[in-house]
């Protein structure tokens, strides 16, 4: 067990001297670096941000359905804490992208909210995730609350194809700028910083998601001492 | 326009960045035809980053406060329990 952590503590250091490294380089090349898109302006550079972060948001809605399937098959409480990182991390980077999307839209589309189908959806799954934590929050005990919401999680996740597949299905507004055809694709420059920025938010979010397990084990910990402390030795499945 | 000078710091990234053909650039004749256009899209833009980095910044001081505090509370149990 100190071996894992200790492997766990190494990723960490690690983790966070390549964020220090790359977030700087990631705002030198958005601002200085990548050229301006032509209709646009300037607006589009929140590109760089939004997109990597509505990839972490699905990351973080998949960590949450795998490992909620992984515990209502094995029961090991670690895969419910794995669930509840991913979750509160999808809440997160969901935020940002509902928050950066209609700064975005105001300029560009002339409205800050449309009824469109990516950004409804998106903010169904926003909704989803954060019923899931209210719900385990008001849950009788901690196997109640990792039922609970390992099932709204696996229902939740199915809202990730609709919201990827919302644009070609209903033919929304949405830009397709991963999928764009006929001379409306990416500059190449564009499409090198957006790589850039897609590694910064994907090692942030595995650095956060590090941290948010380490919460949760400690979390256990407490709670298992004070059940040592109240009424003798903790049950086995809670140590 | 001259390609922005890449300081010597940034070097790899610049070779990266050099083989690319970039469609338009926020020119300074461009931004001379239209400040107010380009002041516009700047205020909106600044206040996207400055919403990403206060979320980010919020959560991650929210999770090292929790941290820290179990860890005073496993602590202080454990030298309860003796």
């Amino acid at each position: 067990m100190p071996a894992r952590r200790g492997i766990l503590d190494l990723a960490q250091t690690i983790l966070f001297a390549l964020i220090l490294v790359l977030v700087p380089i990631c705002l030198y090349v958005i601002f200085a670096v990548v050229p301006t898109e032509s209709r646009m302006g300037v607006i589009q550079r929140i590109f760089y941000f939004h997109v990597p972060s509505a990839i972490c948001a699905f990351l973080g809605v998949g960590v949450c359905a795998v490992a909620s399937a992984l515990y209502l098959w094995k029961r090991d409480r670690r895969f419910d804490i794995l669930a509840h990182a991913g979750a509160e991390l999808a809440v997160v980077f969901c935020s940002i992208v509902l928050i950066s999307g209609p700064i975005w839209a105001r300029p560009v589309w002339g409205v800050w909210w449309t009824g469109e189908a990516r950004l409804t959806s998106t903010l169904v799954l926003w909704l989803i995730f954060v019923g899931y934590l209210v719900l385990r929050g008001s849950a009788d005990n901690p196997d109640q609350a990792a039922r609970w919401g390992a099932v709204v999680a696996i229902v939740g996740a199915l809202d990730v194809p609709i919201i990827y597949k919302s644009v070609a299905w209903w033919r929304g507004l949405h830009p397709r700028v991963l999928k764009a055809t006929g001379g409306q694709g990416l500059d190449p420059t564009m499409e090198r910083t957006l790589m850039l920025c897609m590694l910064t938010f994907v090692l942030l979010f595995t650095y956060l998601v590090i941290q948010r397990w380490r919460l949760g084990r400690l979390q256990d910990e407490v709670q298992a001492l004070l059940h040592t402390a109240r009424r003798g030795p903790a049950p086995a499945a809670r140590a | 326009m001259t390609p922005v000078d890449l300081p010597a710091f940034y070097g790899p990234l610049a070779l990266l960045m050099q083989s690319s053909e970039p469609i338009t650039r926020f020119t300074a004749e461009a931004a001379a035809a239209q400040p107010a256009a380009i002041a516009r899209g700047f205020r909106f833009l600044i206040a996207a980053y400055s919403a990403v980095w206060a979320i980010l910044a919020i959560y991650m001081v929210s999770i090292s406060m929790r941290l820290r505090r179990l860890s005073n509370q496993v602590r202080r149990l454990k030298e309860q329990a003796g």
